[in-house]
């Protein structure tokens, strides 16, 4: 029989300090992780869709889908923060899409597409668009597990985007510059915002579009790799 | 911008925390935020202040201690802040990836944590 002292324990009003060292956005990058991975055994792309507000990021996800449906079979989250309205204008292409509400959320996260990933089969497609929350800047703390992050602009929001927003350009494979064929009217230079990107980002592949008339998609679809 | 749900996080953390140890209350809490994070320090503070109403963190103290943005460069080895190019059109000195020793392209390896390093708690 083993024979204990008495357990010692803290006493009544006894201070004690606790070291945690809990990374809250660590959290996050692991489920992204961990996303990125259950696409990967599946051989899913999905390429997360950022950019300002009316941008003009769901037209170019219509517009790639189009372009691209024939080739592979692609599926859509698209996050907003209450409205479906968006969501219907891809679904209209005859692709699955989950629409994903954030409520009052400023970004999407890696949790909220992980459980979008839940609804879908994922032996049944080949590529999945991950439309952001529109916003330049909260998506920037957010991985949420894709292979590749497109961040949309448009002359319409002015010269200084790019170089307001670095952080969220820093994270990004390909830029696109939209709204092209207004940069006159805007009085915009979009080979300087181009310009702006690549110093931002040397590695980043930029490419100019009107996604209204589909001018440019094309080379948006070579710029993924796909 | 999303300084309320990530405090909501740092409280949810910390009280879980204290009452696994049972604690009467919590009297500090120390935070590492990094700078390349898009969290405003003084909405973090203002956020906290209203979420640990009526807990056992009511009257706690924050610390939170900023951490600089590091970038790495993976073929010189250089380790340190971001290369700034000054615009001389928009006068605005961006941060870029290029490295500013070599002119390779860097990784960023910090700056990105929002930690609940420690707390204090009183049994």
């Amino acid at each position: 029989m083993v024979r204990l002292k008495e357990v010692v324990k803290a006493e009544e009003g006894e201070i004690y300090d606790i070291e945690l060292d809990a990374d809250l956005l660590k959290a996050n990058e692991e489920l992204a992780a961990r996303n990125r991975e259950l696409l990967r055994k599946h051989g899913v792309m999905a390429v997360d869709v950022m950019g300002a507000i009316g941008s003009g990021k769901t037209t170019l996800i219509e517009k790639l889908v189009q372009a691209l449906k024939g080739k592979c079979r692609i599926a859509a989250f698209k996050g907003d923060l209450t409205t479906t309205i968006d969501a219907e204008l891809i679904g209209k292409h005859g692709v699955e899409v989950v629409p994903i509400n954030t409520g009052k959320e400023c970004h999407l996260d890696a949790n909220l597409v992980r459980r979008a990933l839940q609804r879908i089969n994922l032996e049944e497609i080949d590529l999945l668009f991950i439309e952001n929350v529109g916003n330049l800047i909260c998506p920037a703390d957010f991985p949420l597990g894709s292979e590749k992050r497109i961040v949309v602009v448009s002359v319409t929001e002015g010269p200084y985007m790019v170089v307001k927003h670095p952080f969220i350009f820093m994270g990004a494979d390909v830029a696109i510059i939209n709204k092209k064929d207004l940069a006159q009217a805007m009085g915009v230079d979009v080979k300087k915002l181009e310009a702006d990107v690549k110093k931002i980002n040397p590695n980043a592949k930029v490419v100019a579009t009107n996604c209204r008339s589909g001018e440019g998609v094309i080379e948006v679809v070579y710029a993924l790799g796909l | 911008m999303h300084e309320f749900s990530m405090t909501t996080q740092i409280v949810e953390t910390v009280l879980q925390e204290a009452e696994k140890h049972k604690a009467k209350k919590v009297t500090e809490v120390h935070l590492v935020i990094g700078k390349l994070t898009f969290l405003g320090l003084e909405q973090v503070r203002f956020s906290y202040d209203v979420l640990v109403k009526d807990t056992i963190m009511e009257g706690s103290k924050i610390y939170i201690e900023e951490k600089n943005g590091v970038v790495k460069c993976s073929s010189c080895g250089y380790e340190g802040d971001f290369m700034y190019e000054d615009d001389p059109m928009y006068h605005i000195p961006t941060p870029t990836l290029r490295c500013p020793k070599c002119g390779g392209v860097v990784d960023i390896v910090g700056g990105r944590e929002c930690t609940v390093k420690s707390i204090k708690l009183v049994m």
